[in-house]
């Protein structure tokens, strides 16, 4: 991590006034970054361990957890304009983790418009937020979690299967009906395309689940229930027979022709680990960086990159998890291994400082934000490719 | 499995720089680290970008052959793409490269590769170590799986020689001595007996040239 990163500015922060030392984040936190202190019976926050799923502050009933990311003004000021914009009063709150595309959506929801709302997590969300939806007019709220074991932070959708359970139960006696909020789990996984497959087990070795096997006679073979949806075997797929389920090669490519079209040179593309950059509701944007989120910065392709550079960007960032902080099994690692191997290729041909791998946490906001800016500096200061 | 090592991008721009149709060939054999479809594709897109830098516009098309050793194989596969090409790339060893270069004997084929050795790969360290000299007579049985042939410096086979110094090679205090390897796995299996028995001198016209089928 760069050494001039303020670290007291974190993302999650415990406000001691207000907190009674109850305990319940601490029994929720997936990290141990939440502890009571055996001789003081207090609580105690270690940022270092801290993962910012959100959990403790959804769940403390005194309201003595602060979080920079999605905490509920945020999501209220979001859920007033989205109202407006997406014109519905169907709510479908996700976990990014296992979002479909929205056609996808619809599938499962069997809504066609909806209003949509992106969080790392739904386990962050507050029982307010669905309070406040509902008075704002909405009618009808979906959510969409991941499976169960399948969740970047552990107990997320677990969390979140109870906090539904109770609410459905608490809005009935109000008299709202039943079921007004819906809950449906959902994972994606590995796509095989059985005649691009040249059964050489590349993906077996990289696989960190052990879903991926080789049979001989027979090919490759998934086993779907252990797949985790990394994208490190897509990235890694020599004969590129696999794709991943909502981040599939057509789709980032098309996103990275439009994307390219609408930026302004010298354009920087940053790809993003989902898990390690939470990007604000409603951000704004320099018109010369566009972002593409994926599940894992594993899912990142050469093949993307190398697209990127020929489709017009000036300079390519990557944004990943360290591997201590990998959601994944540490392959992060292994993506910024592949990085790098990109990279002294493209030093053969004069390009490689416009492409940069950095690790960062959304618990230091500031980090990613400063690799930014130094690398939009540094592609500012050799120019675009084009002139 | 061959292993190969990819040539610079700008040899390969040399190769390629009076040309402008030009066809990427894959293998998806036994060439190591994989040169296959994707390879393929990414080669193309950084000589497509390399090509930018010198101004000069080429169109790549891409395929890969399951052998490109295999001439029949080659030619089912690459004749119905082979229409327009000036030149052909190919991803696969010396081997593969001469298969395509018999295949298509007006077309110029050039080798995006270097050829090194028959080896493995160490997988969690990415690195491929010779295993096979192709000597044409396996001493593997009676050297406890590991060839002294191909990994030990000097070829011998009565060894270690004199120079074995801590497991190591003399001649490069990186590489093992493959006669400690040797020594360590028969003391293992306690089959050391073996090394007391005397080998002549090889006959390297075993290795040969030529094997009819």
């Amino acid at each position: 991590m760069s050494q001039q990163v303020n670290q007291n500015v974190v993302a999650v922060k415990q406000n001691e006034d207000y907190c009674s030392n109850c305990s319940i984040c601490s029994s929720l936190c997936p990290y141990e970054a939440l502890k009571k202190e055996a001789e003081t019976g207090k609580i105690f926050l270690d940022i270092e361990k801290c993962q910012v799923c959100g959990l403790c502050y959804s769940s403390c009933p005194a309201r003595a957890i602060d979080t920079l990311y999605y905490d509920l003004d945020s999501l209220i000021s979001y859920l007033g304009k989205a109202k407006q914009e997406f014109d519905s009063d169907a709510l479908v709150i996700m976990c990014k983790g296992s979002a479909p595309d929205f056609s996808g959506v619809e599938k499962l929801f069997g809504v066609s418009k909806f209003i949509p709302l992106m969080v790392p997590c739904v386990g962050r969300l507050p029982e307010e937020i669905y309070f406040n939806a509902l008075l704002m007019g909405i009618e009808k709220i979906n959510v969409l979690a991941c499976d169960e074991d399948y969740c970047r932070y552990d107990r997320g959708s677990l969390v979140t299967g109870r906090k539904i359970l109770a609410l459905n139960l608490l809005l009935n006696q109000l008299g709202y009906g039943q079921e007004v909020i819906t809950l449906k789990r959902h994972s994606l996984k590995v796509k095989v395309d059985a005649n691009l497959c040249i059964a050489c087990g590349n993906c077996v070795f990289y696989c960190p689940y052990n879903a991926a096997k080789l049979e001989s006679p027979g090919g490759i073979n998934f086993e779907l229930t252990s797949c985790r949806g990394c994208g490190l075997c897509v990235a890694m797929c020599p004969a590129i027979a696999l794709d991943l389920e909502n981040w599939e090669r057509e789709r980032i490519s098309t996103l990275i022709t439009k994307l390219s079209l609408e930026m302004e040179p010298p354009k920087i593309l940053v790809f993003r680990c989902q898990w390690a950059v939470f990007p604000p509701l409603n951000g704004g944007f320099s018109p010369n960086i566009r972002f593409i989120d994926l599940p894992c910065a594993a899912r990142v392709d050469n093949f993307h990159i190398l697209e990127a550079f020929l489709k017009g960007i000036d300079g390519v960032l990557i944004a990943a998890c360290s591997e201590e902080d990998c959601k994944q099994e540490k392959v992060s690692g292994k993506a910024q291994h592949s990085i790098a191997a990109l990279s002294k290729r493209l030093s053969q041909i004069g390009l490689q400082d416009r492409l940069h791998f950095c690790s960062v946490a959304p618990r230091y906001p500031e980090e990613f934000d400063k690799e930014l800016e130094q690398f939009s500096q540094k592609i500012k200061a050799i120019g675009s490719k084009e002139s | 499995m061959i292993v190969t090592t990819q040539k610079s991008l700008n040899e390969i721009l040399d190769f390629i720089s009076s040309y402008a149709n030009i066809l990427i060939v894959g293998c998806d054999g036994c060439t190591q680290p994989p040169r296959g479809l994707r390879e393929a594709k990414t080669l193309g897109q950084l000589l497509e970008l390399g090509g930018k830098l010198r101004n000069k516009t080429f169109v790549f098309k891409t395929t890969s052959v399951a052998k490109q050793c295999d001439d029949y194989l080659a030619a089912s596969i690459l004749k119905p793409q082979i229409n327009g090409v000036e030149a052909v790339l190919s991803l696969a060893c010396g081997i593969g490269a001469q298969t395509l270069a018999e295949v298509f004997p007006e077309l110029p084929i050039f080798p995006t590769q270097n050829t090194h050795f028959m080896g493995a790969e160490e997988r969690e360290a990415g690195i491929l170590e010779v295993r096979c000299a192709g000597c044409g007579d396996c001493l593997l049985a009676v050297t406890g799986g590991i060839c002294p042939v191909a990994r030990c410096s000097k070829g011998l086979l009565n060894g270690a020689c004199g120079g074995s110094k801590g497991g190591k090679c003399e001649l490069d205090p990186e590489r093992d001595c493959a006669w400690n390897l040797i020594y360590e796995r028969l003391k293992k299996r306690a089959k050391l007996e073996l090394l007391k028995e005397f080998r002549p001198p090889r006959d390297y016209q075993l290795s040969g040239w030529k094997v009819t089928v």
